[in-house]
């Protein structure tokens, strides 16, 4: 039986090995992708813009999300400063590289909804705050070639190190670095390098939690090192596998509101 | 003082609106204080408008059944007959995963134009201060009843308005926006069959999203016909359709007025609009549309209406720069706004700018002498 037990030992160790050499920093950034989040989330996120001065800047955002095989639909409203209070943005992300998402814009003054750019969006910032459209959302893994840099420990956890550079020279930035925890499959921290391949912003994910049995990232802040601009994210009251119909993802719905 | 109470009573009422149990009663407050004031730039540089007013917007809900109401108080030291209270909208629903209906004093949106009407002609437009007001404020809503459906990619819109509203024009001397004395006719009574009714029937696909539409009304602005501003019946079929490409969005609406009232009767006409947005990256945004209507009578047929707007933010979006501007391609004039708004903080914004009106024929001649400086603040909450 010990002699069972050994070669099992022996031959799982070996496994473990083969998988580690042949692990590609697209397998990583893989990894990252495919962690599990439930077929459908709800979230509040509250955003602190903060400036050079200390002076700070809040919004707030209610959102929903529903898997549909790999796309996923997305719902969200603005529930704070009051000038924005119930402006919604609907998103259907499509998994395909080459097919432009769609996105609607409903502003409660005018009443009316807009079909909006699915594509440019995605490198300008969102709402003011350090975080583009594509930090926020759900950037294709080949997007961007990964290259597996090392591992190291950053912050307290074993990390992959990644580096990406876009495919589209087009992006905000040359390359990003991300440092990837290889206990919860969530990124710890990230470089993000502008053209002249200057340090541009930096972000740092510090609070990690598993809720409903999901690694949830709780908290984030993405510093712009060059202009000390900075944003802080709190995830509260995140929520898996809420009961939610797909016909909350309709237009008809973002013009009902919250 | 009736009327203030309510307004405060909305503000005061406590915030329970992010309550997730759908059986208990959910409570939405929001609203602003705003004042605006504007001066000619021209002589004699008097004060062309001057008013401050509360907004208050209180949503109750229970389950899948709500009534929103949304008033204003206003005291305005120009247009003395424009100050108190004002209801804008006040209406129940219910709302389900497919069913929405709403009856009540409503704002009924439709098409894809920004600032031009084709298909967009149930609730009318309030010229009072002509288009120098927040356009949310212009629109001017009906007492009707709006039955929705609405499935994944398709909707169904059906309206019935047994209460219509029409254009309010300045017609008082006294008014820097006045556009003279115009006699003007009855607006047709509230009888069953002076019922406007219509339907819209709108698709969203990944490519696309386009509407059908159909609307049973009247010509909401009285047209001058035998010495008299005259509301008629007509029957508008319409279209139209937003597109994505890249960073561009292009939208094309259409609308077929049938049996129009027109300056010297009756008479058929085609409206129809392009546009393109171009969502250019950083923050700067570019938007420019032409509409044209032909008349199949008379002998002014053609006519065109230009608009293009220019926006950037700028300071992580706390100033805002824009520019929108309509254009009378037939007679060449044109009305500029141009702003700058940057938020003080996250409640208070303020707002300076420029309205330029130049045209010697057409419909921007009566405010040639009307270009002014504005300053507007605003607290939300």
């Amino acid at each position: 039986m010990k002699k069972i037990i050994f070669i099992l030992a022996v031959a799982l160790m070996g496994a473990t090995a083969v998988s580690a050499q042949k692990l590609t920093g697209r397998d990583v950034i893989q990894k990252v992708k495919d962690r599990p989040d439930g077929n459908t989330r709800y979230a509040e996120l509250e955003l602190t813009l903060k400036k050079k001065n200390g002076t700070t800047r809040q919004r707030k955002v209610t959102s929903w999300a529903m898997d549909e095989g790999k796309d996923t639909k997305k719902m969200m409203f603005f529930t704070y400063p009051g000038d924005v209070k119930g402006t919604g943005f609907l998103t259907w992300d499509y998994d395909q590289i080459g097919k432009e998402d769609a996105k609607w814009l409903y502003l409660p003054a005018m009443k009316k909804t807009r079909r909006i750019s699915g594509s440019s969006s995605k490198t300008d910032y969102f709402m003011g705050t350090d975080f583009t459209y594509d930090d926020m959302g759900s950037r294709h893994v080949d997007e961007d070639t990964h290259k597996l840099l090392r591992e190291e420990v950053k912050n307290g956890h074993k990390c992959w190190v990644v580096e990406s550079v876009p495919v589209d020279k087009h992006e905000i930035y040359s390359r990003k670095v991300s440092w990837i925890r290889q206990d919860c499959l969530t990124a710890a921290y990230v470089e993000y390098y502008d053209k002249l391949n200057k340090l541009h912003r930096v972000l740092t994910i510090s609070d990690v939690n598993k809720i409903q049995g999901f690694w949830t990232i709780q908290k984030m802040e993405m510093k712009n090192v060059q202009t000390e601009h900075s944003t802080v994210i709190l995830v509260k009251n995140s929520q898996y596998d809420v009961k939610i119909d797909k016909a909350l993802f309709t237009v008809a719905k973002l013009e009902k509101g919250l | 003082m009736k009327h203030l109470l309510t307004i405060l009573l909305f503000c005061c009422i406590p915030r329970s609106a992010s309550a997730q149990d759908g059986d208990s009663l959910r409570v939405g407050v929001k609203g602003f204080v705003d004042t605006y004031h504007a001066v000619r730039t021209e002589a004699p540089n008097n004060w062309m408008s001057s008013r401050t007013r509360v907004r208050g917007e209180l949503r109750l809900e229970k389950g899948n059944a709500g009534a929103f109401v949304s008033a204003n108080l206003i005291h305005n030291a120009i247009l003395k007959d424009r100050s108190g209270f004002q209801l804008r909208e006040a209406y129940g629903y219910y709302s389900d995963d497919h069913w929405d209906v709403r009856a009540g004093r409503q704002i009924i949106t439709w098409g894809v134009a920004d600032g031009l009407r084709l298909t967009d002609i149930i609730s009318p437009m309030d010229y009072t201060e002509f288009l120098a007001q927040d356009y949310d404020d212009i629109r001017i809503p009906v007492g009707g009843l709006r039955l929705r459906y609405s499935r994944e990619k398709w909707c169904f819109e059906a309206v019935a308005i047994p209460v219509s509203s029409f254009f309010e024009l300045p017609t008082d001397d006294n008014n820097p926006w006045s556009v003279g004395p115009i006699p003007i006719g009855d607006e047709p009574t509230r009888r069953l069959c002076n019922m406007e009714y219509g339907g819209r029937l709108s698709f969203f696909l990944s490519g696309i999203d386009f509407s059908l539409s159909a609307l049973h009304t009247w010509n909401k602005m009285p047209v001058i016909c035998d010495g008299i501003g005259q509301y008629q019946r007509m029957t508008m079929l319409g279209a139209d359709c937003s597109i994505p490409a890249g960073q561009f969005v292009i939208r094309g609406e259409f609308a077929q007025y049938l049996d129009e009232q027109q300056t010297f009767g009756r008479s058929s006409s085609t409206n129809a609009l392009l546009g393109i947005d171009w969502y250019a990256g950083n923050d700067w945004s570019l938007s420019a549309q032409y509409a044209h209507k032909y008349v199949s009578s008379g002998d002014l047929r053609n006519t065109g209406l230009a608009t293009l707007r220019i926006s950037k933010d700028l300071l992580h979006n706390t100033l805002s720069l824009q520019s929108f501007a309509y254009v009378d391609v037939t007679n060449g004039g044109i009305y500029n706004r141009l702003s700058a708004d940057y938020a003080l903080n996250d409640q208070l914004h303020a707002t300076l700018g420029y309205d330029f009106f130049h045209a010697d024929r057409g419909t921007f001649t009566v405010y040639d002498n009307n270009s002014e400086v504005f300053v507007k603040l605003k607290y939300s909450f």
